[in-house]
């Protein structure tokens, strides 16, 4: 238990000493905000039943708490590169409880971006759901912040080195947020999309945070698009499966001794 | 109780198809500061992850510290140190960050981390140091803070792997100061590699590595008198019919 604590607490100090990173994860959504919502909002069918900027708002939560964890998750091969991860795999831990730390440290960061951005964008926009609404969306955030932040470390866990960075954004990040929900609803999409945005988990996690945040808006289509319920389930789901793959990537031979493997010296 | 800190029988590892260590029968007594000589490449890296319970052997079996590294590998763990030939510290952390950082890996209450850190600073001469950033560290600080690191749980076998290599020859006398001052330490073993003759020299006992077969094992004088040479870089010679430094310069 020291050990995780241990490691979240690694984490924490990083994030906080990167000022940055800090300034950049809290401006991102309001960029998104200003321009991406300028710009979708002339073009949202939905106009007539729903501000966009509302709308968007859920979406930008998943994606600050999509950065977040999964960012964070992802510095593990960082680690690795640097050698600290050496010094956790060589410590009396088991690798579940390495693989757990990195987990609950991502999901420690993701979670605090997101309340942070959620108390600066509800005022801004305007949009108070009651403290039903504000616990499930706490709930939603957390949850996401788990199953994105396991699935970080199984990226990070298969990735060389940071380099492969641009392919996660590109192959990863960007299809995660497009096929979310987060822009537009989901279900106009072709089903073949469609198919892909029931093994998104940040899919499951938006749709959350718009039943917690649009509950007003949900007669109109324009709230949750699944039940609340499967949204939980899937992201338990993520957050498991990512963690015993990543557990067991971690505990492979050479993991910690990536260098063995090429000059066994 | 056993005198035994490392116990190796037909300890071997391929990778793949290399044989980086063939069969290696290793005895480390107690508190021995046991030195592993040989060039890079001979398996000495390979040996060392292998008695920490980071690499599976292919072969053979070994008990470190009264525990089997494959079927003990948590048990061996806590009871041992190791300092890597690439240092792990975190650079953007303080000195003292890293150190509380390793004590929560090692599971050491607060009460009892505060004063071994403040003693291995002071120890390693990095007391001043300790709100600095490791990112600002000299090339033998971080060296001697990785090994303090390696101290921090008390562990009753220390493995220190090539750990002057890459330092310019000041630190790594200096350095090599603070390492011959753990023999006095109460009952640690010490197992070190090194590819440098004058590290190898000190050392209670010595086994020379090449290849990935054990070449010769004796204390100093025992190799250099069974050779009849006067010097550990001419036993070298003599049990491999290469020299050393050649093997190494590569």
């Amino acid at each position: 238990m020291r050990a995780i604590g241990g490691i979240v607490a690694r984490e924490l100090l990083r994030f906080l000493r990167q000022r940055g990173r800090l300034v950049s994860s809290l401006a991102r959504p309001f960029v998104w905000l200003v321009f991406a919502g300028a710009g979708f909002a002339t073009v949202f069918a939905g106009a007539g039943a729903i501000d966009y900027r509302r709308y968007l708002a859920p979406g930008l939560l998943g994606m600050v708490v999509m950065f977040g964890s999964l960012l964070a998750a992802l510095s593990t091969v960082t680690d690795r590169e640097a050698g600290v991860l050496r010094m956790v795999l060589v410590a009396p831990i088991r690798r579940s409880t390495v693989a757990l730390g990195k987990t609950l440290g991502a999901t420690l960061l993701g979670t605090m971006q997101a309340v942070a951005v959620a108390v600066l964008l509800l005022s801004l926009l305007q949009l108070w759901p009651g403290p039903a609404g504000l616990l499930l969306a706490f709930a939603a955030i957390v949850l996401s912040g788990l199953a994105l932040g396991a699935l970080g470390l199984v990226l990070a866990a298969t990735m060389r080195s940071i380099e492969n960075f641009a392919g996660v954004m590109n192959f990863v990040v960007f299809p995660m947020l497009f096929l979310s929900g987060a822009l537009y609803p989901v279900r106009r999409l072709g089903p073949w999309l469609r198919v892909l945005v029931h093994v998104n988990p940040l899919a499951y996690g938006v749709d959350l945070l718009k039943h917690a945040l649009l509950a007003e808006w949900a007669g109109t289509g324009y709230g949750g698009e699944m039940p609340p319920a499967l949204d939980v389930a899937a992201l338990l789901v993520f957050a498991a499966a990512g963690l015993a793959v990543a557990a067991a990537l971690l505990g492979r031979e050479g993991g910690v001794t990536r260098t063995a493997f090429r000059s066994p010296a | 109780m056993t005198a035994t800190a490392i116990h190796a029988r037909g300890l071997g590892k391929d990778f793949g198809a290399i044989r980086a260590l063939g069969a290696l029968d290793l005895e480390v007594r107690e508190a021995e500061f046991f030195g592993l000589l040989g060039p890079n490449g001979a398996g000495k890296t390979t040996t060392v992850h292998l008695l920490a319970t980071l690499l599976r052997p292919t072969r053979g079996t070994a008990r470190v510290a009264g525990h089997d590294v494959v079927r003990e590998d948590l048990e061996t763990r806590r009871r041992i140190g190791l300092v890597f030939q690439e240092t792990t510290l975190d650079r953007d952390l303080t000195v003292e960050q890293n150190l509380r950082f390793a004590a929560r890996l090692w599971n050491l209450p607060g009460r009892v981390a505060g004063p071994r850190i403040d003693e291995l600073l002071a120890q390693f001469g990095l007391r001043e140091r300790r709100r600095d950033a490791v990112r600002t560290l000299s090339g033998g600080m971080r060296r001697a803070l990785d090994i303090a690191r390696g101290l921090l749980h008390e562990p009753r076998v220390l493995f220190l792997d090539e750990p002057t290599a890459g330092l310019d020859p000041r630190a790594r006398r200096s350095l090599w100061e603070l390492i011959q001052r753990l023999r006095s330490a109460s009952g640690l073993t010490v197992f070190l590699t090194t590819h440098y003759v004058e590290e190898a020299e000190p050392c209670d006992r010595v086994a020379v590595l090449d290849r990935g077969a054990l070449a010769a094992l004796g204390t100093p004088a025992e190799l250099k008198r069974a050779a009849g040479v006067s010097s550990l870089e001419a036993v070298f010679l003599a049990r491999t019919g290469r020299p050393l430094a050649e093997s190494t310069a590569a």
